[in-house]
């Protein structure tokens, strides 16, 4: 296994220093810290708002970072043959494969460890800023007299550590009520991501950046999906398969279904969180169900790979 | 001697897209010949222990093939190979291997250091063997100055050099080198010679893939002429080339004109530039004649070379189809 650590490690090494990473990263941070704006466009829900953006975020950056990053994986080590010193190395293709699989999903990890503590920093920061928490502040003080400058300074910086301790805290396994459940959503889009990322190692380990790119988001999108196409195959079975059309859409429908990943698993909770419906419970079917679905998805990457020429 | 790589008819035969566009057009190859591209054709050879083997060829003649089946980078069509007596792609066996590729890319984020650190990961060298080999091949291929420099910030020769210490992290018995000195200049071709023949002393066996035919006749102990995918010769360089002269190239100084139109029938060639002149003769009488006669005619003798086969004109005749004479 070291060795598929040290082509895991080095792949990390490659993303971090790709510049579509660090303005991926940039534009989730600037969303996150300003998704406080986003109370302003409505009258109640606040909180909901802000979380469900924040999660949101994690997650479709998470995605952008799989695609973006994962597309030219395998590609771009083909086409620069830097493979070709490689393979001629004492290791198995499938030690190349699942390192950089582990080096991609690595990337992803740290990215949205990196997001995720903005996105608490964001909620603890609008707790302290929230108008609740400021009439507190303006309660102090005589009616008509407002804060001077130097004390409205003073708090805001006050807040900002606050902010930074309690994000602090929560990273560490101490997570309040503001966090409670959240900690559990961004593992399961870690899980979920892990698949998303097996196919983005499948589809560069035989096609192009571009349709790899497309691929991923396809499958994504049908990953996603998943329940519906099953809802719509109950339908059409309700309806009557008597047409040729609808035995064809109905077959096809249930092998999509039964092909892509079911998604939804990991994203239900993401939905209840953002809501605040509790409970959040971890869901161990789900940890399995990442773990032998991108087993396989991997094997079916390393099969392809085995029998490739490098020209 | 033992042979340390083998192959045994290795084949190489690509299929091509039914669409492809060359040159500007679109091309429509239909049929399953059409399709096919022989890269290599019954190739067997066989590369003894500590010798310098170089197999020399035109561009598209099958070389860099060879290389990459025999480092497990494409796999052959028909025909099989061994390495160190263990089929392709035995990890033993590539644990006992260094390659360099031809015109290497390599990490370009990576400092130089940094690289081989990785590399030498690959080949499961502990880590302080690791960082002292790195430093070590470093300095051996002078490259002590830009250990922290990102690779991408190197030029040619210095990737040639990196990429040199990459293939000599595990101390291998076989170095497989393809076009090492492909794109260098004089100096950085003659750095690759010595270190090719440091190796060879060191006890090392050499594997080389080259065009540049007056490099590989400076190094190598046996030959391999590969065209069109074919073998067309394969030995010891003294066995190949004749050891007979071919001709004799006479330099001298001052030499009247009337002289020089008097030897002119029996001359090969006859160059003047200036008062130098330059003759040559095929009889080795004849040259014999004219150096006892130059200092009759008040001329100086320059200099004085008995010519045999290069590598080069043995190489044109073989890929020509011709026999050697």
């Amino acid at each position: 296994m070291a060795k598929v650590w040290a082509i895991a490690f080095n792949t990390f090494k490659e993303a971090v220093r790709n510049r579509i990473l660090y303005i991926l990263l940039i534009f989730a941070i600037v969303l996150l810290l300003f998704s406080g704006l986003a109370r302003e466009l409505t009258i109640s829900a606040h909180e909901k708002i802000i979380r469900s953006l924040g999660l949101g975020c994690i997650n479709i950056f998470g995605l952008l970072i799989a695609v973006f990053v994962g597309i030219g994986l395998v590609y771009n080590e083909l086409d620069k043959k830097t493979i070709y010193t490689i393979i001629s190395k004492p290791i198995d293709r499938w030690q190349f494969i699942l390192g950089k699989y582990f080096g991609l999903l690595l990337t992803i990890y740290v990215n949205i460890l990196i997001m995720t503590l903005f996105f608490y920093f964001s909620l603890y920061w609008q707790t302290f800023m929230g108008s609740d928490a400021l009439a507190k502040v303006y309660a102090a003080y005589p009616p008509g007299q407002a804060p001077g400058a130097l004390h409205q300074m003073g708090y805001c910086g006050w807040s900002v550590l606050r902010s930074l301790g309690l994000t602090l805290k929560t990273l560490c396994f101490f997570p309040d009520q503001v966090t409670a459940d959240l900690q559990i959503v961004v593992v399961m889009t870690c899980l979920e991501l892990a698949i998303i990322t097996a196919f983005a190692v499948l589809y560069s380990s035989f096609s192009t950046p571009t349709l790899s790119a497309i691929l991923t988001v396809f499958t994504f999108v049908v990953g996603r999906g998943n329940e519906d196409i099953i809802r719509y195959t109950w339908y059409l079975e309700r309806k009557g398969l008597t047409s040729t059309a609808a035995i064809v859409k109905y077959h096809g429908a249930q092998f999509v279904a039964h092909l892509a990943p079911n998604l939804k698993i990991f994203y239900s909770d993401t939905c209840n969180a953002a809501l605040s419906n509790p409970p959040v419970i971890v869901d161990y079917y789900a940890i399995a169900y990442a773990a032998i679905y991108s087993a396989l998805i991997l094997s079916l990457a390393v099969l392809i790979f085995r029998r490739r020429n490098f020209k | 001697m033992a042979a340390v790589v083998e192959t045994f008819g290795l084949t190489k035969i690509y299929t091509l897209d039914f669409l492809d566009v060359e040159h500007g057009r679109l091309k429509l190859r239909l049929g399953r010949k059409r399709r096919q591209r022989v890269a290599l054709q019954d190739l067997s050879i066989s590369v003894e222990q500590g010798e310098i083997f170089g197999l020399l060829g035109p561009n598209g003649a099958g070389k860099t093939t060879t290389l990459k089946i025999l480092m497990g980078i494409i796999f052959p069509t028909r025909g099989s190979a061994r390495i160190l007596g263990r089929p392709l792609g035995d990890k033993w066996a590539k644990a006992r291997l260094g390659f360099l590729p031809e015109n290497p890319y390599f990490y370009d984020y990576l400092t130089g250091r940094e690289f081989l650190k990785y590399y030498g990961q690959l080949y499961g060298i502990p880590r302080r063997e690791r960082e002292r080999k790195a430093e070590a091949l470093l300095e051996r291929v002078g490259l002590r100055d830009a250990t922290h420099l990102p690779l991408k910030g190197y030029s040619k020769g210095m990737l040639q050099r990196i990429g040199l210490a990459q293939a000599l992290l595990n101390n291998p018995e076989i170095v497989i080198l393809d076009e090492p000195q492909s794109g260098l200049d004089p100096l950085g071709r003659k750095e690759i010679r010595d270190l090719i023949l440091q190796l060879r002393e060191e006890g090392k066996t050499v594997f080389f893939s080259s065009h540049i035919l007056s490099d590989a006749e400076l190094v190598c102990d046996r030959v391999a002429i590969l065209y069109a995918g074919e073998l067309r010769n394969i030995g010891r360089l003294t066995e190949l080339l004749s050891a007979r002269i071919k001709e004799y190239e006479i330099v001298a100084r001052g030499v009247p004109a009337a002289i020089l139109e008097q030897w002119r029938p029996r001359a090969d060639r006859l160059l003047v530039e200036k008062d130098n002149a330059m003759i040559i003769v095929r009889q080795e009488n004849e040259a014999r004649e004219i150096l006892s006669r130059l200092n009759e005619v008040g001329a100086t003798l320059v200099s004085f070379n008995p010519r045999r086969e290069t590598l080069e004109e043995y190489f044109i005749a073989q890929v020509r189809g011709g026999t050697n004479g």
